[in-house]
């Protein structure tokens, strides 16, 4: 390296210094026909990729189904400010509310902030304490999800939306321009999730996995609806099912040591609950907004879950009652209690749809009752 | 921006076809500066600022200590330049680690001391340019080398965005002269190039993070005691994920810089065939070992002042090379268990005489999987989250630990396994070659094929969203 300065100081290199290591930065190049490699690998990449997408397209994969990542939620995230009407909840508040159509119908376009396998109460949260929101909060009920935790399977979205990095945002445009187009762009379809679902046998001991396969299809803005292979292959559907039982079985409790089935949830831990969460309710209801309960629809294995261990009087009342909210239950609307539900915890794409069209209005009615009621006391 | 993100495909796209372009050899180089930058601000903007301090105060320190006669004076601008450097990276890096030492022994002798919350964000990259602008200063101070001609050269190695946030760490004086001169890769360097970067992203998204990282997720993650099978999985799994993770950014970092036309130093040589654990070091991250050794171990004396001196040196240097990479007293026992292997290792070969079947395969294959397997334990204390889940790991990989656990599906056991098997497999076929010898010597047709398939792998993996482990460091 030259000298930009005159020292007199000539311990220094006179001329140009060599490297350290020269045997590590003399980079041999290999003396191969490069171009025709190139070439070759490429054309072969691209008819194994067509190849690729002609497989995944024969199982019901479709172009247009958007990655349900941590970016698509960052990215609504940042719309629900000011008087949004946003929807949180779990898998069923993001399946059974169809936002296109609630649109349609009320010229309100909810944005949908639902988050599978997920405690609506860490959205709830994130929320009210974010003092430039001011809207209409729907809240989505699943008793078993909402009342035994804070958070759940997709939680750390909310780290995400938080540290999301500039190149991060980009990202997420670019995969949707990939989402658009190619079919095989989906969680599901990657080697290790492959890897994951394969059926092997169990080790000794071992108890199957909860490892619910693909339900969804969603379009760019987090609209969902369930996928149609779940409607349409009867051995997906059952498999769909069996998944919920191995969480039953995973998840359920421990027996008391006589034998006897577990002690239900105390009314003290219910209160606990219902506190928190009134708590975060009074903070948006202080700014002008307000908070309505919704409960989609189960059936099947679900509800005898559900209805045993999360009794209606216990849990969804008692929560409406602390919290005086307005709330839509299908249980009180003998029209949603006939929808469709093909693994018991979702509704079909048509039956979504129908069960939009009843909620939306039902909702708003009854959020007028409660303020109308607010307001005579 | 990480190297495996669609983001990136579109940047190094740009960054590659301006260094095309007919333009003067000066604005191409500001044109790399801007993108380095750029490249850095996409995780976090206002971090930024650190390189500026850095480069900006390392520039200046060189400067003074090389015009400077005084003795005490170049001490003191070489003080100044290694303060700016390390306050930055104990700043950033050691802050809450400190803190919550110093709140430790506080208890200790009885003062309840409640530290303020420490929430600062770790810049990424940080502990890899604060060593490389160091070794500028240290390097003129040492007289090894003589400053930089230009501030736009010396802040582009500071910043050369294909190693700056993972390595390799460069020396001044194997990356600044490359500024110098008109740099723009040849047709075979530029395929070359994509080649490695196309190893490099296999490594990372289809080796590391799709069919190792499950298994040694779930495994150190479950932070409870574990089947004996569960838990060698989830530690040999590991030894592999850190490898090809790490592996995989220097590969990439290598060829993104040969499609420019720079050469960058090798960082890794199949560190998993390294006989005894000198080898190993001359072998894994090899531009941090060379670092260490050329300004701390030989500064503080080597083996030139006695016996005993030579292994406190040894572990010294150990112990902060364990300490270099994460604010954790798992990581100075990594380091410390190294700096023992070493020491172990000089010892035996001052004690025990050479022996005419030392040479032989057998020995040399036998010594081998010992120091894989003894890496692999000092991995254990590198992954887990605390002491006690490393000392549950060990107890559990030698079914020592209590109400065992099976965690691991057969679904990431044999995926982990079959990789293990054919990493340590290569690494011993690959022990005393170069990729580069091997692809000189290989049917043009089986290059293409395998590239084919790494190119189809990736494609079909779909990226993957995780950071390299080493960007933490």
């Amino acid at each position: 390296m030259p000298s930009s300065t005159s020292s007199s100081d000539n311990a220094y290199p006179a001329v140009k210094t060599t490297f350290f290591d020269p045997e590590h930065v003399d980079r041999p190049i290999p003396a191969r026909p490069w171009r025709g490699v190139l070439i070759s690998a490429l054309t072969a990449v691209i008819l194994l990729t067509i190849g690729w997408e002609i497989y995944w397209r024969g199982k019901g994969y479709i172009p247009g189904d958007y990655k349900n990542d941590s970016g698509m939620w960052a990215h609504e995230r940042r719309k629900a400010t000011a008087d949004a009407t946003v929807v949180i909840g779990s898998s069923r508040a993001y399946y059974d509310v169809d936002v296109d159509l609630w649109e349609e119908l009320t010229d309100v376009r909810p944005i949908q902030l639902s988050l599978e396998g997920t405690s609506a109460r860490v959205t709830l949260s994130n929320l009210a304490e974010d003092e430039s929101f001011h809207g209409t909060l729907i809240v989505g009920v699943t008793a078993l999800l909402f009342f035994t935790q804070e958070g759940g399977k997709r939680e750390d979205v909310l780290q995400y939306w938080r540290d999301e990095t500039p190149s991060q945002r980009f990202d997420h445009r670019l995969s949707h321009i990939l989402d658009r187009y190619l079919a095989f762009i989906d969680e599901q379809t990657r080697p290790k999730r492959q890897m994951t679902i394969a059926m092997l046998p169990l080790r000794e001991g071992m108890k199957p996995r909860f490892d619910p396969r693909k339900l969804e299809i969603v379009t760019m803005d987090r609209n969902a609806e369930v996928w149609d292979r779940v409607m349409t292959d009867e051995v997906y559907r059952e498999e769909a099912k069996q998944q919920w039982r191995n969480a039953f079985e995973l998840f359920a409790p421990p027996p008391t040591p006589d034998g006897s089935p577990p002690p239900p949830m105390p009314d003290e831990a219910i209160d606990a609950v219902i506190a928190d969460v009134n708590a975060d309710i009074e903070k948006i209801r202080t700014r002008g907004g307000d908070v309505v309960f919704i409960q989609p629809p189960y059936d099947g294995e679900f509800a005898m879950i559900e209805d045993n261990g999360f009794p209606r009087e216990r849990f969804w009342d008692r929560l409406l009652e602390k919290t005086d909210s307005a709330g839509v239950t299908f249980k009180d609307h003998p029209e949603m209690q006939t929808l469709y539900l093909p693994e018991w915890s979702h509704l079909g794409p048509r039956d979504a749809e129908a069960y939009t069209r009843l909620l939306a209005p039902a909702l708003y009615a009854e959020l007028e009752k409660k303020k109308a009621d607010r307001t005579a006391r | 921006m990480l190297f495996n993100s669609l983001t990136f495909v579109v940047f190094f796209a740009i960054v590659v076809a301006l260094h095309s372009a007919p333009l003067p050899w000066r604005v191409k180089k500001f044109n790399l500066l801007i993108a380095s930058y750029l490249f850095y601000a996409a995780w976090n903007p206002p971090f930024v600022l650190l390189l500026w301090i850095s480069t900006a105060v390392d520039w200046k320190a060189a400067q003074w200590i090389y015009n400077s006669d005084s003795k005490a004076r170049r001490r003191l601008f070489l003080t100044l330049s290694l303060a700016t450097n390390l306050g930055i990276l104990g700043f950033f890096k050691y802050g809450e680690f400190l803190l919550e030492n110093f709140q430790t022994l506080m208890a200790a002798i009885g003062v309840a001391y409640e530290p303020p919350s420490w929430s600062i964000i770790l810049p990424v990259g940080i502990s890899f340019y604060t060593f490389q602008t160091m070794a500028y200063s240290l390097d003129v101070y040492l007289k090894r080398a003589k400053p930089a001609d230009s501030l736009l050269d010396f802040s582009l190695f500071v910043t050369f965005f294909p190693q700056l946030v993972a390595g390799p760490i460069v020396r001044p004086s194997q990356l600044v002269p490359q500024f110098a001169e008109p740099k723009r890769a040849t047709p075979p360097q530029f395929y070359w190039g994509l080649g490695l970067m196309t190893i490099g992203l296999f490594e990372k998204i289809v080796l590391a993070d799709s069919f190792l990282a499950p298994a040694a997720d779930a495994a150190f993650g479950a932070q409870k005691a574990l089947a004996p099978l569960d838990a060698w999985t989830g530690v040999l799994a590991f030894s592999g994920q850190i490898f090809f993770d790490f592996s995989g950014y220097s590969t990439i970092a290598i060829g993104a810089a040969l499609c420019l036309g720079f050469a960058l130093p090798n960082n890794f040589r199949f560190p998993y065939a390294a006989i005894g654990f000198s080898d190993f070091w001359r072998r894994w991250h090899i531009s941090l070992s060379t670092w260490l050794r050329d300004y701390l171990y030989i500064p503080i004396g080597g083996n030139k002042k006695g016996r005993i001196r030579t292994y406190i040196n040894l572990m010294i240097t150990m112990l902060l090379g364990g300490l270099w990479h994460g604010a954790a007293w798992t990581f100075v026992i990594w380091g410390g268990l190294h700096g023992l292997y070493l020491a172990a290792e000089r010892l035996l070969r001052e004690i025990v005489p050479e022996q005419k079947w030392f040479s032989g395969w057998p020995f040399k294959l036998a010594m081998a999987l010992l120091t894989y397997f003894l890496v692999n334990i000092t991995w254990v204390f590198f992954r887990a989250q605390n002491f006690g889940d490393a000392m549950t790991m060990l107890a559990s990989m030698f079914a020592l630990a209590k109400a065992p656990e099976k965690v691991l599906y057969w679904n990431e056991i044999i995926p982990a396994f079959l990789v293990i098997t054919g990493m340590v497999a290569t690494h011993w076929a690959m022990r005393s070659t170069t990729k580069e010898a091997v692809i000189e010597k290989a049917p043009a047709w089986v290059i293409a094929a395998i590239w084919a398939f790494m190119l189809f792998m990736l494609v079909i993996t779909q990226g993957s969203d995780s950071a390299f482990i080493y960007f933490q460091f």
